[in-house]
C-alpha cells in the first residue's frame, strides 16, 4: 500500500479558502484532514474594542449572504440583556428578511456547492439567476443586495416600502412555479442522482454524536430546527413544517434544502399577510448591562449562536460566536474516510460548508 | 408575554442538585431555557458524564473568557440535547474556573465529541491545555504565529477612535 | 457578477476553474489573512505572464473593516502587483464589470514587453 499526499484547497472553485489534507491509497482516501484558517480575521477580538452599534457590519461579514441571522442572533442577547421588547412589526419585517435570505442562501448553495462542485453549470446559472430577484427584493427593502446590517437592538433599520408586498408576491409566484425545473434538471437528474445517492451517508446515532447542525442533521433523520424547538420571534405562530429525511446521504440533504425553500415560501406569504400595523423600532441604549446572554438562531447552514458578556459599557467584554458550518465541519473527516476520490466534491458540496463562516 | 413556570428548567436543575451533590460550586436556572451549573477542573468529567445520561448529547458551543483582574480563565460548554424532547430548548452552560497561569484540565471529548474542534479553539484563542485531546494543534492562526493566545486582554489591537 | 443578469461573457471573460497556470487575471477578492498570503504568492507566480490582478471590495483595497485584526495583511499590494482597484462591501457587480472594462482600456494601451 502506498500512501499518496494529495492537498485539495485552499485555493478552489466554489467556495472560499479551505484546505483538505487527503492522503489517498490509489483511487480510495485513506484519510481527510481539514486544515482552515485561511479566512480567520478575528472578529470576535475586534468586537471588544468597538461600541455595540459598530459591531454590527463586522459580525455580518463571516456570511454575507445569509446576513440577516448572523446580525439577529448578534442583537438578541443585547436585546435579552437590556430587557427591551421589540415591537411586532419589527420582528415580522426580521422574520421576512431572514426566510428571503434562506431562500438565497439555498439557491446560492445549490449552485455553487451542488452545481459547479459536480460539474453541473445548468444548475449554477438557474441558481444563480434566481438569487438575483431575491437579491432585488433585498435591495428595495434595505438598500444593499447582500449585506444590510438592518437589525438594530430595538428593531429594524427600515419600514418596508411601498410596492414590496406585491413585488415579494410576484416573486414567490416565480419561485413557486420554477422550483419543478430545478428540480428536474438537479435533484432528480440521474445522472446527479447517480453521483450523490448513498455517497457520503451520516446515520443518526453519528449525526447527534458529532454535533451536526442544519441541513445536516435533518437529513439524517433527526427532526430538530430552533424556530420550532426554541421559538424566536414570531415563529411559534407561523404554520410551516421542518422537511427531514431518512436517508442521510448526499441527495438527500439536498433535498432537505429543497423542501425548505417551499417552507420558507410558505412562511413568507404568512408573514406579509398578517404583518400587523405599528412601530418598527424601540429606543434601546448604546450599552450593554452587566449579564451574560446566549442566542440561538437557525441559519440557513445551521444554529448559530452567540455568547455576549456585558459589564456596563458600550463595548462589549466578550463576544463569541459559533456558526452551523463550524459546527458541521466535524462531520467531513468521518464521511470521506474510505470514499473514493471522486466522491470528495459530492461530498464536501452536501455539507454546504461556507468558510468563511466557520473560521470568523 | 406572561412568564409561564419553568417546570422543565427547574426539574432539571433539582435533578442536577441531587446527583451532583458537592460536585459543584452552584447549579442555576437563569430564565426560559437557560441553566448554569458551576463545577470545578476536578469534577468537569463526572458532572459531563451525568448530563450526558441527563440527555445532552451534543455540545453547541464552547467558549473562554479571560478575567485578567480576578487571574481567571472561565472555559464555557454550552450543552443541549438532540434526542430528548422536552430538553431541546435548554441550554446547560458548564462552567469551569481555571488558573489563568497556567490553564489545564481534562479534555470532554469522550462524553462529547462534537466539542473536538471547540476545544482546540479555546487552546489556540487562550492557552488552555485541554489534556488527552487527540489532536490539540493550532486551528485557525496563521502556521508561525509567535504572540500570546490571541483572545487572553493581554493582545491589544488599535481601537477605534 | 458572473450569473446570468451581468454575464461577463461579453466583455471576454471566462472563469478558469481551477486552473491557475492558463489564467491571465487574478481578482483578489475580500480579506486576505497572514495565513493565505503565502498561497496568494504561490498562485500569482504559477500564473504565465502577462498576467494582471484586481483588487476587488475595502478588505482587499486597504484591510476595510479588519483593518485592526491581528491576522489580516492590510496592504497586499506589496506582496502583488495590483492594477485595478474596486472599492466597496461588497462592491456591486456592475463596479466589477467597469474594472474589467477599465483593465483592458488600460492592456490596450500598454505593449507587451512592459510585462
Amino acid at each position: 500500500m502506498s500512501i499518496l499526499d494529495l492537498n485539495v484547497g485552499p485555493q478552489h472553485p466554489g467556495s472560499g479558502h479551505m484546505r483538505i489534507m487527503v492522503k489517498t491509497d490509489g483511487d480510495f482516501i485513506v484519510e481527510a484532514t481539514p486544515d482552515i484558517g485561511y479566512v480567520h480575521r478575528g472578529v470576535e477580538k475586534i468586537a471588544e474594542s468597538r461600541n455595540i452599534i459598530k459591531n454590527i457590519p463586522m459580525i455580518c461579514r463571516p456570511n454575507i449572504a445569509d446576513d440577516s441571522h448572523l446580525n439577529w442572533s448578534y442583537i438578541a442577547p443585547i436585546e435579552t440583556l437590556q430587557g427591551v421588547e421589540v415591537p411586532e412589526r419589527a420582528l415580522y419585517i426580521r422574520t421576512i428578511l431572514c426566510e428571503m435570505n434562506r431562500i438565497a442562501s439555498h439557491l446560492y448553495g445549490m449552485a455553487i456547492m451542488g452545481g459547479v462542485f459536480s460539474g453541473h453549470t445548468t444548475m449554477y446559472m438557474f441558481g444563480f439567476g434566481d438569487r438575483e430577484l431575491l437579491l432585488d427584493l433585498n435591495e428595495m427593502l434595505t438598500g444593499a443586495r447582500m449585506t444590510f446590517s438592518f437589525s438594530v437592538p430595538g428593531g429594524v433599520r427600515r419600514d418596508l416600502p411601498g410596492g414590496f408586498r406585491e413585488k415579494l408576491l410576484d416573486t414567490l409566484d416565480y419561485l413557486e412555479l420554477h422550483l419543478p425545473a430545478i428540480d428536474r434538471i438537479f435533484l432528480s437528474n440521474p445522472i446527479f442522482v447517480e453521483r450523490a445517492k448513498n455517497v457520503g451517508v451520516l446515520r443518526k446515532a453519528d449525526a447527534v454524536r458529532l454535533g451536526v447542525v442544519g441541513p445536516v442533521l435533518r437529513g439524517s433523520g433527526v427532526r430538530c430546527d430552533i424556530r420550532k424547538d426554541a421559538p424566536y420571534g414570531v415563529y411559534d405562530r407561523l404554520d410551516f413544517e421542518i422537511p427531514t429525511s431518512k436517508e442521510g446521504d448526499s441527495l438527500s440533504r439536498w433535498r432537505v434544502r429543497f423542501e425548505e425553500i417551499r417552507q420558507s415560501i410558505v412562511i413568507l406569504r404568512q408573514a406579509i399577510r398578517d404583518i400587523p400595523k405599528g412601530p418598527i423600532a424601540k429606543k434601546s441604549p448604546i450599552m450593554i448591562p452587566k449579564g451574560e446572554a446566549i442566542s440561538r438562531i437557525e441559519s440557513a447552514r445551521g444554529e448559530i449562536n452567540h455568547y455576549i458578556i456585558g459589564d456596563g459599557s458600550d463595548k462589549p467584554y466578550r463576544v463569541k460566536m459559533n456558526t452551523g458550518s463550524f459546527k458541521n465541519l466535524l462531520a467531513l473527516p468521518f464521511l470521506l474516510k474510505g470514499v473514493h476520490i471522486g466522491d470528495l466534491p459530492i461530498i464536501y458540496g452536501s455539507l454546504d460548508y461556507w468558510p468563511i463562516e466557520a473560521d470568523r | 408575554m406572561t412568564a409561564a413556570p419553568l417546570v422543565v428548567e427547574e426539574r432539571v436543575a433539582t435533578a442536577a442538585r441531587e446527583r451532583l451533590g458537592s460536585a459543584v460550586e452552584e447549579v442555576k436556572v437563569e430564565h426560559r431555557g437557560r441553566i448554569s451549573i458551576t463545577a470545578r477542573k476536578e469534577t468537569a468529567r463526572d458532572v459531563a458524564t451525568c448530563l450526558h445520561e441527563m440527555g445532552f448529547d451534543h455540545t453547541i458551543a464552547v467558549a473562554g473568557v479571560d478575567y485578567p483582574v480576578e487571574k481567571r480563565i472561565e472555559v464555557i460548554y454550552f450543552v443541549s440535547s438532540f434526542s430528548s424532547g422536552d430538553l431541546k430548548h435548554v441550554v446547560v452552560s458548564l462552567r469551569i474556573n481555571l488558573d489563568r497561569d497556567k490553564p489545564s484540565m481534562q479534555t470532554l471529548t469522550p462524553i462529547w465529541e462534537s466539542a473536538s474542534f471547540f476545544e482546540r479553539e479555546a487552546y489556540e484563542m487562550f492557552g488552555v491545555d485541554f489534556e488527552g485531546h487527540p489532536n490539540l494543534q493550532k486551528l485557525l492562526l496563521q502556521d508561525n504565529w509567535d504572540g500570546p493566545p490571541p483572545l487572553r486582554k493581554d493582545l491589544r489591537i488599535p481601537e477605534m477612535a | 457578477m458572473m450569473c446570468p443578469r451581468y454575464d461577463p461573457e461579453r466583455f471576454g471573460m471566462q472563469a478558469a476553474a481551477g486552473a491557475m497556470r492558463q489564467s491571465d487575471l487574478l481578482i483578489i477578492e475580500g480579506t486576505i489573512t497572514k495565513k493565505m498570503l503565502k498561497r496568494v504568492k504561490v498562485i500569482w507566480e504559477q500564473m504565465p505572464n502577462p498576467k494582471y490582478a484586481i483588487a476587488m471590495g475595502d478588505c482587499a483595497c486597504s484591510g476595510g473593516l479588519f483593518h485592526d485584526s491581528y491576522s489580516i495583511v492590510n496592504e497586499v499590494q506589496k506582496a502583488i502587483p495590483i492594477d485595478i482597484y474596486v472599492p466597496g462591501c461588497p462592491p456591486r457587480p456592475e463596479a466589477l464589470l467597469n474594472a474589467i472594462i477599465k483593465l483592458r482600456e488600460k492592456i490596450r494601451k500598454e505593449e507587451v514587453y512592459q510585462r
